[in-house]
Formats: C-alpha cells, structure tokens, sequence
C-alpha cells in the first residue's frame, strides 16, 4: 500500500512536470516564446497589464500571456524570482523600497526610482523602467468648492482652517508609523479638528457629500476625477514617492531584445490625471481593462511616432 | 432591473472580452477532461478485468475529488508554477473519478451471455472488448465525461487566484470594483449556462450512443449481422 502510493506520487509529481512544459493549442501555456505578464487584482494594474501585452503584440511576434491577480507587489516579486511572470505591469517606487529592498523610504521621487533601478539591477538581475508617468500615492484631497472658496492648492493651504475640518482616512494610516497620521503631524506641524477612520474605498463618497471635509485618497483612483475632487500637493514631500514603472526580468530582455524600446516607449505617456480617468472607466463605467487598454493605444496610435 | 440593464451594458461594452473568457474557459474544462478520458477509460478497463485492484484505484480517485478545489490548486502552484497548465493539470485530476467509476461500472454491467457468445463465435479478447463491450459500455462512460464536464466547468472558475483567466477573471473583478454586482453576475451567468448546455449536449450525445435504443432501431440489422 505505501509502496503504491508513493509510486503515485511520483507519477502525479512527474505528470505535473511534464505538463507545465508543454502548451496547449488555443490557450497559450509555457512555449519558450511566450512572454508572461503579471498584474495585480486592481483595475490600474490590469489595465496597465494589458497595454503592456497590447504594445509587445503590436510590435513583435512574441506571444504575450496574461498572469493576472496576483496578491500584492511581494507575490509579483516572487513570481518574477521563480521565472513564472518574466514582466510585472505595475510596481510602485516606494512600495518595492520597503517590500522587495527592505530599505528606508526616500522622499524625493527621481532619486527613488535611481535607487531602485540600481538595486534591482544588481540584486535580482531585473530592469526596472522609467516611469509610465504617473504615481499612486496617498493625498489629501478636498471638493473643488471647497478649493476655490479658500483658495486652497497645498496642504499647507490647510493650516489656517484645520482646527474646524473633519478629516477622513483609511483605518491603517491613522496608527501608522513613519507616514502614518502621527508623521504627518511632526512634518507640517498643525492637526485636523477630528478624523475620522474608515475604510478607504468610502472616502470619495463621504467627501463629495459633504460629510467630510478633507479626505486621504489613492491619487489616481478614478473617483477624484468622478467626483470632481481636487487633490492638494503634498508640498513638503511628507508621502514617499510611488512612481509607477514596469519591471522585467534581464533574461527575457536577452531573449527578446526588441522588447526594452517597446516598453521605452510607454514612458512617461499616462499622467496621474490620465489614469484616474482609465481607472474611472473600469470602476464606474464597467468596462474590462483589456478593453480600455485597446482603445487607450489605439486613440494614441500605439506611439509610433514615439522613437 | 436596473441590474439587468447594468448586465446588458457590461456585455455591450466588453463583448469580445468575455466571449475570449468564455471560451478560454471552455477549453480548459475540456482538456482537463480530454486528458483524463485518454488515462481513465484504458484505467477502468484494467480494473473490470482485475477487479483486485479496482478497490485500490477507486478508492484514490476517491481520496482525490475529497480534496478542496482551492487545496488543489494551491498545492499544485507549488509544483507546477502559476498559469493555465496547472488549472488544467486540476480539472484533468477531478476528472479521474467520474470516468474511471463509469467506465468500470459500465463494462462490469454488459451482459454475461453477450459476452459468452462473442467469445463462442471466435472473437479474440480484444475484438471482445471492442465490438461488444465498449459498445454496450458507451452511454455509460459518456455518462461520466459528462459529469466530469460539468464538474470541471464549475472548479475552472476559481483557475483566475492562479493566473489562469478564464469567467472566474470576471467574477473577480466585479469584487474588486465599487458596485460590482452586474460584473459578478455578468460572469457568474455564463458560467452556469456553459454547464447547462454542456450537460445537455453530452446527454443528447449518451443517448445516441445507448445500445438499447440503438436495438430498438436496427435490430433486424444487428440479428442479421
């Protein structure tokens, strides 16, 4: 008996191996020309996935393979360590400074991305590109009325009213240390007249209802720009920067040269602004990445004229 | 109602999308079971004609379908990294049992006499097994690729937690946006119907292969013969 199950073990074991060489006609699997891009579960990462798959497609033969869902930066990480994803779509600076690098937070963006092109360079044997143009950071934000009536542009701006704003934000940050509520107080040196924790997808619909007045949001989630919220610059740089880029792994450049002009091209061409209105178009208009992605390079010509 | 129009929409916007999932999906319900059917039919011949070991082998086909979908796929990530070769990989084993268990019932089932008279005219063991017992034994083993079909369809869904794409793609974005009800049921919906007309196609399909009816309409044939 245990001799048997050990031998079908050993035959399920070595089926399995055999078989996630192999590729099926119709769905693509592991065929060596296959480039396989990863993307988290957020509309932004998927959307950026498939511009990413859309432009290899449009410019090379390579078969490109989506990998999506993936849990967070640290499962994308791993799975470009392991070889299972050979592209991740979306990495933030900062994130991956803390994650991947274990390293402290740098505030000044350029100087991140430098930092994270090198180290990735030389620890995981990875490429990190320059930055599709946009950041996913935290930021205050305040309905557009509110804006023009105080003449409101900076966070500082928001000092001479604090003592009577209700401030909204996500559970996490308000105990969070470094960038945390408690940070933020020691760098701009004024606090809120109350805030009020919840979780962070309500933030947009209590700001723009008037029950609070300022709020902590993701910079390009589509709701700013849906809601017709204006989001205040962080002027003394207390958020950490996280600049969006594409990361893949140097093997796969090697394989498939023409691969580092194509992902070049994306460089710097999606602003946050642009993004929020991508995102929105998932979030609220119900349309499927793959396809904002199509029309978003189409309406721009795949950036041929981009050298 | 507003869900509905909402559903409509989606589908109006995103019709290429999900058609590509559809049958994305549909293809790896049906090489899951394509696989198994060219291991476990040869398998549940072996263990009608030893019935020795059909206890063993049925019984871990058995200890297979117990383990939890998600269990499975977890476990086999780690072997076989992520993608639709590992989803496959899963259904291809949830499949073992249906089709195994049917193919040794229905072989096991065909009538002694029939057997005994093939073997009276001069029929070889294998000319046995292939003009009179697969026959007879065919809407049974149909029977079970149906339900490994149907089962399949059901457990691809979740192949989206490892990369597979796939409807289960669209279920888990409706619960990663706002208001994601329509999304859900957008694939939700088509999911249920591929396992319904599955079913129903595969049933069309045992009953054209059933011998009984098959009597009915040729029997002055099959006699002549």
């Amino acid at each position: 008996m245990l001799k048997k199950r050990h031998l079908l073990i050993a035959i399920t074991m070595a089926l399995a191996i055999v078989m996630s060489g192999c590729s099926l006609p119709g769905l693509s699997g592991a065929a060596d020309n296959t480039i396989k891009v990863g993307t988290m579960g957020t509309s932004e990462s998927q959307i950026m996935g498939n511009i990413v798959r859309l432009m290899i497609e449009h410019y090379s033969d390579a078969k490109v393979e989506m990998v999506n869902n993936l849990g967070s930066s640290i499962v994308q990480h791993q799975a470009m360590m392991n070889g299972d994803i050979d592209i991740s779509a979306t990495r933030y600076t900062g994130t991956d400074l803390a994650g991947a690098l274990a390293m402290d937070p740098v505030k000044d963006p350029e100087e991140a991305l430098k930092i994270v092109k090198r180290e990735f360079q030389k620890q995981f044997d990875q490429t990190w590109f320059d930055s599709y143009g946009f950041a996913n950071s935290y930021a205050f934000t305040v309905t557009r009325e509110l804006a023009e009536k105080e003449n409101l542009n900076k966070v500082s701006d928001l000092e001479p009213l604090v003592s009577d704003l209700k401030l909204g934000v996500d559970n996490a940050w308000l105990k969070r240390k470094g960038d945390g509520y408690e940070g933020f107080v020691k760098e701009y040196g004024f606090e809120f007249g109350k805030t009020f924790p919840m979780q962070i997808g309500l933030v947009y619909q209590a700001a723009a209802n008037g029950k609070m007045d300022v709020v902590l949001a993701y910079t390009t989630d589509g709701r700013i720009a849906a809601y017709d919220l204006k989001v205040l610059e962080d002027d003394q740089h207390f958020f950490p920067p996280y600049d969006t880029s594409a990361v893949t792994r140097n093997e796969v450049l090697k394989a498939h040269p023409e691969l580092k002009d194509i992902l070049q091209k994306l460089a710097g061409t999606i602003s946050t602004e642009k993004m929020q209105e991508l995102n929105y178009e998932a979030d609220g208009e119900m349309k499927e990445p793959s396809i904002i992605a199509k029309q978003f390079l189409e309406e721009h010509d795949y950036f041929e004229d981009k050298k | 109602m507003e869900t509905i129009n909402d559903i409509v929409y989606y589908y109006s916007q995103n019709a290429a999308y999900v058609w590509e999932q559809f049958y994305r999906h549909f293809l790896m319900s049906a090489y899951g079971v394509l696989f198994a059917a060219i291991i476990a039919i040869p398998v549940g011949i072996l263990i009608a004609r030893y019935k020795k070991l059909s206890t063993w082998v049925i019984s871990l086909a058995n200890i297979i379908q117990t383990i939890p979908a998600l269990a499975m796929l977890a476990v086999l990530m780690l072997v076989m990294g992520l993608g639709t070769n590992t989803v496959v990989f899963s259904l291809f084993l949830y499949s073992l049992l249906p089709i195994i268990k049917n193919t040794y019932t229905g072989i096991r089932n065909v009538d002694h006499a029939l057997l005994e008279s093939g073997k009276a005219m001069g029929m070889t063991k294998f000319q046995v097994l292939r003009m009179v017992e697969l026959p007879m034994a065919m809407s049974v083993i149909m029977a079970g690729l149906r339900t490994a079909l149907v089962i399949t369809i059901g457990i691809a869904t979740i192949g989206t937690f490892i990369g597979a794409g796939g409807l289960g793609d669209v279920i888990l974005r409706g619960t990663n946006v706002t208001d994601g009800t329509p999304i859900i049921l957008a694939g939700a919906i088509p999911t249920a119907l591929m396992a319904v007309i599955a079913d129903v196609v595969m049933g069309w399909l045992e009953r054209k292969l059933s011998p009984i009816k098959k009597r009915k309409a040729g029997q002055l044939k099959e006699q002549a013969a």
